[in-house]
């Protein structure tokens, strides 16, 4: 087994010490500012290999002599960031091999993939080689104490791509900028005290009143990708893998069933309280006080009782 | 004015709606049947009991596709207090042959069943599209007749030669026409209902049925001391549960709907049935309850009136029955809208047809009979005072109290009265309003 | 600029055993119709749409007329395939397109493989996950079309603005753009348009066991921190999902319950102790 990290300028994409871990330790770290990456205590074997911005069908084209050259590759695992989701699709043709897609645990014979919005789990035994991408946050990753054996892979000796025009460069998109976090999200993705509601609330409206509610015991609100992708909540405010990676000391959710690409982007948070209508789904499972109740009216319940008793403070 | 696009546009796919748009199809006139939800039913609650006899005109031999759950082969009537119950129970086995009688369903697989056999016959339905309100032509005489009506889409009217209203309960349109007077909040009541899973073997069991055999409670007290009363029926994989409240009541008594269900479950005569169930769904939702008196005028210039829209649902104590009143008031709308058609006049007058049609069959004829009903079972008296009275007195029929004599059923009965505060003078009058009503 | 759009039909009831009434398209899916209708009309061109699924699929590629695609195309299929035969299958009526819009990830599959693989089957350039499109950027009319600015979601909450040329395969989230309603007449009309089905591909997914999600055991750093947070640093390795306290209450009670607990647990106090709110 082994795994596929993409890397910018020397960072890290989500779930990648987790996708090193999945494969004990052995890595091979592709993209810009691969000197620069921390390998220290996440791996034990690493590649590097420096290919500039991330272009998917390029870096395809390129990464099959790479890994032609390393034993024991029948696994390959990336992580399930945005650009390992990206890339993976375009590795599995290049190596002519399945693809088995967001993946919470991976073994050269049993694969488990996160299906309908992480509801269930669909085990397969892959028969042969296969790619994989495992979702950021399941498993977490052990520190490993040996210092990692590194080698560099110097792939502009087979290639040139310096000019955009070369005879055997695929067609990508071109990476005009990176933008950092937006200011906006900072305060959610800092925030000691975070408020989710997800689709078990029933209107834009409710964001209004969740926002105030958040505001009422000192904390910020966030969603749920369903409510992002409805436009009720800018995509800024969304908690996930694929969002924004929060680590709040309280997390209280309204109305979220608690997929895995949500709840891995929550942190450990002290203490998580949850008013769902269904007592069974996994984020009442994970809370702490987990209330079986309509997710609307409680928190019209709450917004009430936080205002009519002008008692109550945060502190 | 500008021509009609088509003959009729039928507002709400609803019972009442589907009924009318097949009609009027079958006759060879174009229709377009609206509906707001994303498929017809989809905006129902799940349903109770249906009584689908008036389809025999429609769809002959129904029984061999309409998606029922379970046939009502016993029928149940229970009179409780807080701690007892009284069960009249009766079953049959003819019920659960063809022609049939009633049978559960859900009203998602119902409504939607309905819909697709008028799309069948011709009719054109169109989901996800709300009617947002009514046009009118300026008649030669300056009268306004409906012509049409607006719609939540873009470039959105829909002109029509006419428009039949099956909006349900609250009808907006019928509102909009003018054809409802002052609505008074006392003439409805709110229902809730709670769908319990339980597997289909333990249903079976606790009921005593097999197959498709159901069975249907109603439920007189039980409801917490709000007027109204509770219903218990049985679906192939669930239970509905629910109770009829009337709202002035609940109001005054500061019980929330959903506790008085809670209350319902917890009663001894009750939970058995549902112990161990899987609360599926929960939902809530007007019923005019008055009857007779709180129908709007069903005929307009261009423009009919049926089923919920129009008041047509029964509800009177030991009755619920909306659909089989929605079906058939839109059935004979559409007959009265087809015969208007072709007679070339949709005005209120061309229209009559429809008023004679519900006054010469059981859908005014029933309404009239149980017209006191509703205020007599919803009565102080008959909610708070008689079953304590009656469940006394059989309690005391059977308690064996040796040595002491049994006692003669009509002292037990006098003094059970006397102990409620009931007159004497009021049980006669209200046991001759209630033979009137339901004998 | 010949445009395409993938639409997935799916149950969008997220329960295990959905009802299949409730069925449609994603969010993501009608975003991407609105972003390749506004496409093509920067360009004067018309918009392909093309679902591989189902017969009772034809509904949403009808509704898609109704809004104004210029055709709808049905690859025939009836169980579920992985996602590169789907793509592949996809790719065979989208050779033709300049630009081919997709959702960014299904509700029920959830990979978001298949426009990568559809990228890849037509040559393509990929930009996926993107939040939005600048569908102006697109030269009407012009041949050689130049690049589509679009800003792409990276993890961090940082994002990417790329320049796309053509042939490109774009993927959208569901908050993008929102589909505009179709007029009454071209809904009525739609009603009864034909859809044009293709065969569909051979193939079965490998054998698959299905259980319901289950957090696996995950390693956690070593707790830091004071005495108390290491305790319930270790007392949460396993994954922390056997905590719960689980309680059905009416609302106004499950209010008083949580403004209750938040002050037990010190993140809630109340000016005025030890009066409380109940
Ligand atoms: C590649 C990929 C990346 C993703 N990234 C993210 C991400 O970063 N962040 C993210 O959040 N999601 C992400 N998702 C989506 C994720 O899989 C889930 O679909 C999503 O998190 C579910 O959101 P939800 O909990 O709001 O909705 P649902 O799963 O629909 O849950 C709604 C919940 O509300 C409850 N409910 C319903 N009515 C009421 C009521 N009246 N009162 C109380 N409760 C009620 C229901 O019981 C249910 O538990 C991603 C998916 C994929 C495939
Ligand atoms: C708790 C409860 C229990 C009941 N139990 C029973 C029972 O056991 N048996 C029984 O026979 N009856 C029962 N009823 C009554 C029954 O539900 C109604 O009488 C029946 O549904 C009436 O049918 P309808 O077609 O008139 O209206 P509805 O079924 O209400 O249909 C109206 C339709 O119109 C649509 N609509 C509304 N406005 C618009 C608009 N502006 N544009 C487009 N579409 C619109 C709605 O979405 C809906 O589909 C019960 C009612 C309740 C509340
Ligand atoms: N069967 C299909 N038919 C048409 N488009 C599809 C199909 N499956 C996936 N897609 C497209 O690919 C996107 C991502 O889906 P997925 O890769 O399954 O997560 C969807 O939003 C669709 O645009």
């Amino acid at each position: 087994m082994l795994a596929l990290v993409p890397v910018r300028d020397g960072v890290l994409p989500s779930g990648a010490d987790e996708a090193i871990a999945e494969c004990g330790g052995r890595v091979v770290i592709a993209g810009s500012g691969t000197a620069d990456v921390a390998v220290d205590g996440i791996a034990t074997e690493v590649v590097l290999v420096e290919l500039g911005d991330l272009e998917p069908a390029r870096w395809a084209h390129r990464l099959q002599s790479v890994f032609a050259g390393i034993d024991d590759n029948d696994v390959l695992v990336l992580p399930n960031s945005p650009d390992g989701r990206d890339l993976a699709p375009r590795m599995a043709v290049a190596l002519d091999r399945p693809l088995l897609a967001g993946a919470t645990e991976i073994s050269t014979h049993r694969v488990r993939v996160a299906r309908r919005g992480g509801l269930e789990l669909h085990e397969q035994r892959p028969a042969g080689p296969f790619v994989a991408t495992l979702q950021p946050g399941v498993r977490g990753a052990d520190h490993v104490d040996t210092a990692p054996a590194v080698r560099v892979h110097d792939i502009a000796a087979e290639h040139d791509d310096r000019s955009p025009v070369a005879a055997d460069r695929p067609l990508d998109a071109h990476v005009v900028e990176v933008i950092g976090p937006d200011v906006q999200t900072m305060d959610l993705a800092e925030a000691d005290r975070i408020v989710g509601g997800g689709a078990g609330l029933d209107s834009e409206q409710r964001f209004d009143r969740l926002d105030r509610f958040a505001a009422s015991i000192g904390g910020v609100m966030g969603a749920t990708r369903v409510i992002t992708d409805r436009a009720w909540v800018h995509h800024d405010r969304q908690i996930g893998t694929t969002g924004v990676v929060v680590d709040p000391t309280l997390y209280l959710s309204f109305g979220v069933s608690g997929a895995v690409q949500h709840t891995a982007g929550l942190g450990h948070p002290d203490h998580v309280v949850s008013v769902n209508t269904d007592p069974h789904c996994p984020m009442m499972a994970m809370s702490d006080l987990a209330v079986v109740s309509d997710a609307n009216v409680t928190l019209d319940e709450l917004l009430a009782l936080l205002s009519a008793d002008d008692g109550e403070m945060a502190s | 004015m500008s021509s009609p696009d088509v003959d009729v546009v039928v507002v709400g796919a609803g019972p009442a709606g589907s009924a009318a748009a097949t009609v009027l199809a079958r006759a060879g006139h174009s229709v377009i049947l609206l509906e707001r939800g994303p498929f017809p039913g989809s905006k129902n609650m799940y349903g109770g009991v249906v009584y689908p006899r008036i389809l025999d005109q429609l769809h002959p031999e129904w029984w061999t596709e309409a998606p029922i759950q379970r046939w009502i082969t016993r029928r149940s009537t229970m009179v409780m207090t807080d701690t007892q119950a009284l069960t009249v129970d009766f079953r049959t086995a003819a019920w659960g042959a063809p022609p049939y009688n009633g049978a559960t369903a859900y009203r998602p697989d119902w409504d939607h069943w309905l819909a697709d056999k008028a799309e069948a016959d011709g009719a054109q339905l169109l989901c996800s599209t709300t009617a947002t309100g009514l046009l009118y032509d300026e008649g030669a005489d300056g009268r306004r007749q409906v012509a049409g009506v607006t719609t939540d889409r873009p470039d959105g009217d829909l002109r029509a030669r006419m428009v039949i209203a099956c909006d349900g309960v609250n009808s907006f349109l019928a509102k909009e026409a003018g054809l409802y007077g002052e609505v008074d909040a006392d003439n409805y009541t709110l229902g809730v209902k709670e769908t319990i899973a339980l597997p289909r073997e333990v249903i079976d069991e606790r009921f005593g049925v097999r197959d498709r055999e159901g069975v249907d409670i109603e439920i007189l007290g039980g409801t917490s001391g709000v007027n109204g009363g509770g219903f218990l029926y049985t679906n192939l994989e669930t239970l509905a549960v629910g109770v009829v409240l009337k709202l002035g009541k609940l109001g005054a008594q500061q019980l929330r709907p959903e506790e008085i269900i809670a209350n319902l479950k917890a009663h001894p005569a009750i939970a058995p049935f549902v112990d161990g169930g899987e609360v599926k769904e929960y939902s809530a939702h007007l019923i005019p309850e008055a009857g007779l008196s709180m129908m709007p005028k069903m005929t307009g210039d261009g423009m009919l009136v049926a089923g919920d829209a129009a008041a047509m649902c029964l509800a009177a104590g030991l009755y619920l029955e909306g659909v089989n009143f929605a079906m058939a008031s839109g059935l004979y709308a559409g007959e009265a809208a087809a015969q208007a058609l072709t007679a070339g006049d949709t005005s209120a007058a061309g229209l009559a047809g429809y008023r004679r049609r519900l006054e010469d069959t059981f859908v005014l004829h029933d309404h009239r009979k149980l017209r006191r009903a509703p205020s007599l079972v919803l009565s102080d008296r008959v909610q708070h005072l008689y079953p304590e009275m009656i469940a006394n007195t059989v309690e005391r029929m059977f308690r064996v109290d040796n040595p002491s004599p049994k006692p003669g059923l009509r002292r037990i009965l006098n003094e059970e009265r006397r102990r409620a505060g009931v007159k004497l003078r009021s049980l006669v009058s209200d046991t001759i309003d209630g033979i009137r009503s339901f004998g | 600029m010949r445009v395409g759009v993938c639409w997935k039909w799916v149950s969008l009831d997220n329960e295990i055993d959905p009802d299949r009434r409730w069925a449609g398209v994603s969010a993501a899916d009608e975003a991407a119709l609105e972003v390749a209708l506004q496409l093509a009309e920067s360009s004067s061109t018309g918009v392909t749409v093309v679902t591989l699924g189902p017969p009772a699929a034809d509904a949403v590629l009808r509704s898609a007329l109704a809004v104004g695609s210029e055709s709808v195309i049905r690859v025939d299929a009836s169980t579920e395939l992985d996602s590169h035969t789907v793509a592949t299958a996809l790719a065979t009526h989208l050779r033709s397109c300049d630009v081919v819009v997709c959702g960014d990830y299904s509700p029920d599959r959830g990979t978001g493989s298949v426009p990568a693989f559809l990228a890849d089957e037509l040559g393509a350039a990929q930009a996926l996950g993107l939040v939005s499109v600048d569908t102006g950027s697109a030269t009407p009319g012009d041949d050689a079309s130049g690049p589509i600015r679009v800003v792409r979601r990276l993890d961090g909450g940082r994002r990417e603005v790329l320049d796309v040329p053509t042939p490109a395969v774009l993927s959208v989230e569901g908050s993008v753009a929102r589909l505009r309603r179709a007029s009454l007449a071209a809904s009525l009309a739609s009603r009864s348009a034909p859809v044009t089905v293709a065969p569909g591909p051979h193939g079965r997914l490998p054998e698959t066991e299905i259980h319901p999600y289950r957090p696996r055991a995950r390693s956690l750093p070593a707790p830091t921190g004071d005495t108390l947070s290491r305790v319930r640093g270790i007392l949460d390795v396993g994954g922390g999902n056997e905590r719960a306290e689980v309680i059905t209450l009416d609302p106004p009670d499950a209010a008083r319950r949580i403004v209750d607990q938040l002050h037990e647990w010190g993140y809630l106090h109340r000016d005025d102790a030890p009066s409380g709110s109940d």
